[in-house]
């Protein structure tokens, strides 16, 4: 049983499927803490940067490629959710 | 120097019409095209990674590719190809223009990635784990006869098959003030330089200087559903194979160059036509 998402995490999950043309997942099928990554949903480096770009686009704060801590903030979509709820600008 | 190239595969993708069957039955007037259209075919070749950033243009172009040689019965992998669009991917174009614009650190790398005129012929190349050379034609008006000039000249040069792409798709934005299209049209050929069991039709080319060049004009009901598209220099030919009947053609390969076709039925079989 996956975790409940939050509502951020939903507006999240939504932007992630736009933004990736995700074909076969709905957002609320991505469970909040399962990496987002590598195994399960299948996203890669490129899939990091559009992500990146979307998000400094729809909450208005820059993530940088060079950011040490991108493994973690972008480890699930709690993590990420949780990382554009403190940086937030919109 | 007249020349002698024979088509093995065939295939046709535009909304209204999804193969090279309703295209060919809509030419000679058996088939009345819905009003109703596909978005787009889905590239079931690519991994789900490439599939879900394959454009319409890449996206048209391989349906088509793909049923071409299957048509010919041969492995995609061994077929060095030409890929001819007008205008790339428009619509592609026109975001990342928009973005540069308004906001150039914004630009998305996919979509980068994507408006490079050969991003068809890549696509294809990594989808069907193809090595063999590809060239990649744009030539304005005269892109399908320029491009067609290029495949049926390397298929009698190497002596082998080519597969020539032809597609483009519907212009967006601001640029499409200049570069217009309307609709995804994309159709693909198998050319070889002998015949096959599989072979449909015989064409013997050469060209010519003509300062008062006249091309083939398209005149099937394919016209007027399709005639918008930057592609549609693409029509006379197609009807012609449609038609399945001996004719002449004539194409503009540049404003005084012309591609002179002569086209004669073939059922198939290995015996070429005196």
């Amino acid at each position: 049983m996956p975790a409940t998402q939050t509502q951020t995490e939903q507006e999240l999950a939504a932007l992630i499927v736009q933004a990736l043309n995700l074909e076969t997942v709905a957002p609320g099928d991505i469970d909040p803490e399962q990496p987002l990554f590598g195994e399960g949903l299948g996203l890669d480096s490129i899939d990091a940067l559009e992500l990146a770009l979307e998000i400094s686009k729809r909450y208005g704060f820059q993530m940088r490629s060079d950011d040490e801590n991108n493994r973690q903030i972008f480890a699930s979509l709690r993590a990420l959710a949780s990382h554009i709820a403190a940086h937030r600008a919109q | 120097m007249r020349q002698r190239i024979f088509v093995d595969g065939i295939a046709f993708w535009s909304p209204q019409l999804p193969s090279w069957e309703h295209a060919r039955a809509a030419c000679n007037g058996d088939y009345r095209p819905p009003t109703t259209a596909a978005a787009r075919p889905t590239p079931t070749l690519l991994a789900p990674t490439e599939r879900r950033r394959a454009p319409d243009s890449v996206a048209v172009a391989l349906e088509v590719a793909a049923r071409a040689c299957e048509q010919a019965e041969l492995d995609p992998a061994t077929l060095c190809s030409v890929f001819a669009s007008t205008h790339g991917d428009l619509a592609v174009t026109d975001s990342v223009c928009e973005t540069l614009a308004k906001t150039p650190l914004l630009t998305s790398p996919t979509k980068f990635h994507n408006s490079v005129h050969n991003a068809a012929a890549g696509y294809w190349t990594i989808g069907v784990q193809c090595l063999r050379p590809y060239t990649a034609v744009s030539a304005w008006h005269y892109t399908f006869a320029a491009a067609l000039l290029e495949a049926a000249t390397q298929a009698v040069v190497q002596q082998e098959p080519i597969l020539y792409v032809a597609y483009d798709i519907a212009a967006r934005g601001p640029l499409g003030t200049m570069a217009q299209s309307a609709g995804l049209l994309g159709t693909a050929l198998v050319l070889a330089p002998g015949p096959s069991n599989t072979t449909i039709a015989q064409l013997d080319w050469f060209t010519r200087h003509n300062a008062a060049l006249t091309a083939t004009a398209s005149d099937s009901p394919l016209t007027p559903i399709l005639a918008g598209n930057a592609m549609h220099g693409c029509l006379p030919l197609l009807e012609a194979l449609a038609a399945g009947s001996h004719r002449n053609l004539s194409l503009a390969v540049s404003a005084q160059l012309e591609l002179a076709l002569e086209l004669r039925p073939h059922n198939g079989e290995n015996t070429q036509t005196p």
